[in-house]
């Protein structure tokens, strides 16, 4: 058994709710007694006028893991927000300075430029000193997420909304099933990477890296056991990205070596009806941008064809040498598993705990199509050695490998077309590069948050003054 | 700042040319106009580009102040660094990303001066990850370095100290600084007008924030090819 004690850990860290919707609310203090009576209820398992906040596992263990309560409720705050529930200046200064800073402020480090650029997020992410928490709620019903919603609006001016929801069967915009592949903190089945440590996502935890240890926060109470998340509101551009698979696929079908990306006799269906050459190669152009295929095959285990998941394992596998994933691939720069890298220290140092939902459609005059895209939430120890050392010099740049090197993620990198470039694998070892696609995912707004322990929590509600 | 230029602007900006005005500006002008027009702080390091295909080559000039400049403190450094030099030369090899690295005495300072790629807080902390360890024989030489011994426990306090050491990450402000000025306020860049006359006092004033900058450059003879580039190409292994 391990040494954690889950009762006193939020419980969206460790696991996913697998709820329908989700209500992110956007937060200020403006009256810090209020707020701290607020958090005190929350945090002591709730009240009438107060959601109670969900923990990994209740001390009671009331409810088994398997049944769920109506909503789940969870909380995590800005520097902005700590400030604003008067921690100490000293132990302020303890945070790490990306927190500090926020999210806005490392846009060069996260490829937010352009029409990616804080100056152009939507609101209330263009004021991000008046974001101090960011309170998620999960439900089934619209119903269920207002009675929370209600209850949280009586404690703090609420600067703005953000409703998500879960696709059928897992999937995304842009097609591709999700919540796959995370970092496994205990023993699984069908598992060839390593277990994670607890540190990953958890601090004063050891960490992946022996000795290392990021610092844990003062005080104790308010540090210990809390992490951080990267919560970003990516816009997916669904109609460029299908129509760039028709041009790539046109591209490949007519290409001399086109035999050498998908075998001429190849044959498979979309899991509805069969595909037609052209078709099959837009999926294999999909998969291999993403490292698995849309239906969440890992491309690597069966390039040649697109096979039932429900018939292969879908994590058992790994970056050998003649793999056939890209190495410029979302999967493999987000987690290059026990590939070679250039970093040759950093194969699993990098983990991050995802925990995403779909938004949209909004519509906003003068725009092309509707808005969608993901609420996503990138979850580490330290924003600084996982989210950002991963957006950086993985996901941008390519530092890991040479026949990266320079270019940016097919999927969701900051691309642009004039620059931008892919190299698809072929059967024989060779590549053809593709080029001239834009980027498909603009952020359009995002903050950085700590996720406090519960004990630190109810240190954050009896602070005085 | 929209003022119209008036004497007291063309005063300033004479300043750098008028000999017999170099007593009162410095202890009379200089002042009143850093009371009255405070500039932020730059930051440094490398600004934003769409695609960062450019050069992925970075430099480390990381000037570290010795607890004891006397020559038997500078002789302890220089001990410091020839004991574990080894180790930390094989340690840049798992790193991945260095061109190369080099260390210097100078004056009260024991240098670190390296050529590596991509991010600036990866490749500390992977230096770290990786010869930790050793690197805090060298700290321990250091002006506030005990503070940061083990580095690998103090991994974020060491990446900000190098930060603000590093003459990479100063700022470069020869060129566009009304909009970098800007910008530290939160003002989009280009959004104000500006008055080319006031340049020469706003460097000036500039410089009071942020003594140490860099003057431009970047010449380079060849596009900015990574390390494990390069050893690819020489079928060195990468
Ligand atoms: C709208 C934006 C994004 C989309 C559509 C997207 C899509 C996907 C898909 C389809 C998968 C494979 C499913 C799975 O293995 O669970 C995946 C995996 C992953 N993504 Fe993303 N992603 C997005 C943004 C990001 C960002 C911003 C990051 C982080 C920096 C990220 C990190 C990861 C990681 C770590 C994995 C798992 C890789 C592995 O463990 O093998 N993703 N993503």
């Amino acid at each position: 058994m391990s040494r954690i004690d889950h009762s006193q850990l939020q419980g969206n860290i460790l696991r996913g709710y697998r709820f329908g919707l989700v209500r992110h609310m956007l937060l200020e203090v403006t009256d810090r007694a209020t707020v701290r009576a607020f958090l005190g209820v929350a945090a002591q398992g709730g009240g009438a006028e107060v959601p109670a906040i969900t923990v990994d596992q209740p001390p009671d263990k009331t409810w088994p893991r398997d049944q769920k309560p109506a909503s789940c409720f969870n909380i995590g705050l800005t520097f902005a927000g700590l400030r604003a529930l008067g921690v100490a200046p000293g132990d302020l200064a303890t945070f790490p300075t990306e927190f500090r800073e926020g999210m806005a402020a490392r846009a060069t480090k996260l490829g937010d430029f352009g029409e990616s650029a804080p100056r152009a997020w939507s609101q209330p992410f263009n004021r991000p000193e008046q974001i101090h928490l960011v309170a998620s709620i999960h439900a089934d019903s619209t119903a269920e997420l207002d009675k929370v919603d209600t209850q949280v609006s009586r404690a703090f001016a609420v600067r703005g909304r953000l409703d998500g929801y879960a696709l059928a069967q897992d999937k995304v915009y842009f097609g591709y099933t999700d919540s796959i592949s995370q970092p496994k903190f205990s023993h699984v089945k069908d598992e060839v990477e390593p277990i994670d440590p607890y540190g990953t996502v958890l601090l004063g935890e050891p960490t992946r890296q022996e000795g290392l240890k990021f610092g844990v926060p003062t005080p104790q109470v308010l540090g210990h056991h809390g992490t951080f998340n990267a919560f970003r509101v990516l816009r997916q551009h669904v109609t460029a990205f299908e129509q760039y698979l028709d041009r790539a696929a046109t591209e490949l079908l007519n290409h001399p070596d086109s035999a050498l990306v998908l075998p001429l006799d190849a044959q498979f269906s979309d899991g509805e009806k069969p595909l037609d050459r052209h078709g099959m190669l837009r999926e294999v152009v999909a998969a291999q941008m993403c490292g698995r295929w849309r239906n969440g095959v890992p491309y690597g285990s069966s390039p040649d064809t697109m096979p039932d998941p429900a018939s292969v394992p879908l994590t058992e596998y790994d970056y050998g040498r003649g793999s056939r994933c890209p190495v410029g691939s979302h999967m493999r720069r987000t987690n290059p598993r026990g590939g070679a890298i250039v970093q040759r220290i950093a194969n699993y140092t990098r983990r991050l705990v995802r925990r995403g939902m779909s938004y949209g459609p909004i519509h906003t005059e003068g725009d092309s199509e509707p808005e969608v895209g993901l609420l996503g939430n990138f979850i580490g120890a330290s924003l600084g050695a996982q989210f950002e050392a991963v957006m950086c010099d993985w996901l941008n740049l390519g530092l890991q490998d040479p026949d990266i090197t320079g270019a940016n993620d097919p999927l969701i990198g900051a691309n642009s077309s004039e620059t931008s470039w892919f190299d698809v694998t072929l059967r024989n070892g060779g590549t053809i590069r593709l080029r001239g696609f834009p980027r498909f995912v603009s952020t359009r707004g995002g903050v950085y948050t700590f996720l406090p322990s519960m004990p630190a929590i109810r240190y954050l509600a009896r602070l005085k003054g | 700042m929209q003022r119209k230029a008036g004497w007291l602007d063309k005063f300033v900006d004479d300043l750098p040319s008028q000999g017999w005005f170099q007593f009162l500006s410095r202890h009379l002008v200089v002042p009143y106009w850093i009371w009255r027009d405070p500039k932020p702080v730059l930051p440094g390091g490398p600004r934003p580009s769409v695609q960062p295909s450019e050069s992925v080559q970075r430099m480390m000039n990381l000037i570290m102040p010795l607890k004891d400049p006397s020559p038997i403190g500078r002789a302890r450094a220089a001990l410091a660094i020839s004991q574990n030099v080894d180790e930390i030369f094989a340690g840049l090899d798992n790193v991945g990303t260095v061109h190369n690295a080099r260390f210097l005495l100078l004056d009260g300072n024991i240098c670190m001066l390296s050529v590596y790629d991509g991010d600036f807080s990866n490749y500390i902390r992977d230096f770290i990850a990786t010869i930790g360890s050793v690197f805090d024989a060298v700290m321990k030489e250091v002006e506030g370095g005990d503070a940061m011994v083990p580095t690998t426990e103090h991994i974020e306090e060491f990446i900000d100290w190098v930060c603000a050491h590093d003459l990479f990450q100063a700022p470069d402000i020869a060129t566009d600084l009304f909009n970098l000025q800007d910008a530290a306020k939160g003002i989009a860049p280009g959004s104000l007008p500006h008055d080319l006359r006031l340049l020469p006092r706003e460097l000036i004033l500039q410089l009071h924030s942020n003594p140490n900058i860099s003057l431009g450059g970047g010449y380079r003879a060849y596009p900015g090819y990574s390390a494990a580039q390069v050893r690819q190409k020489f079928g060195v292994g990468w």
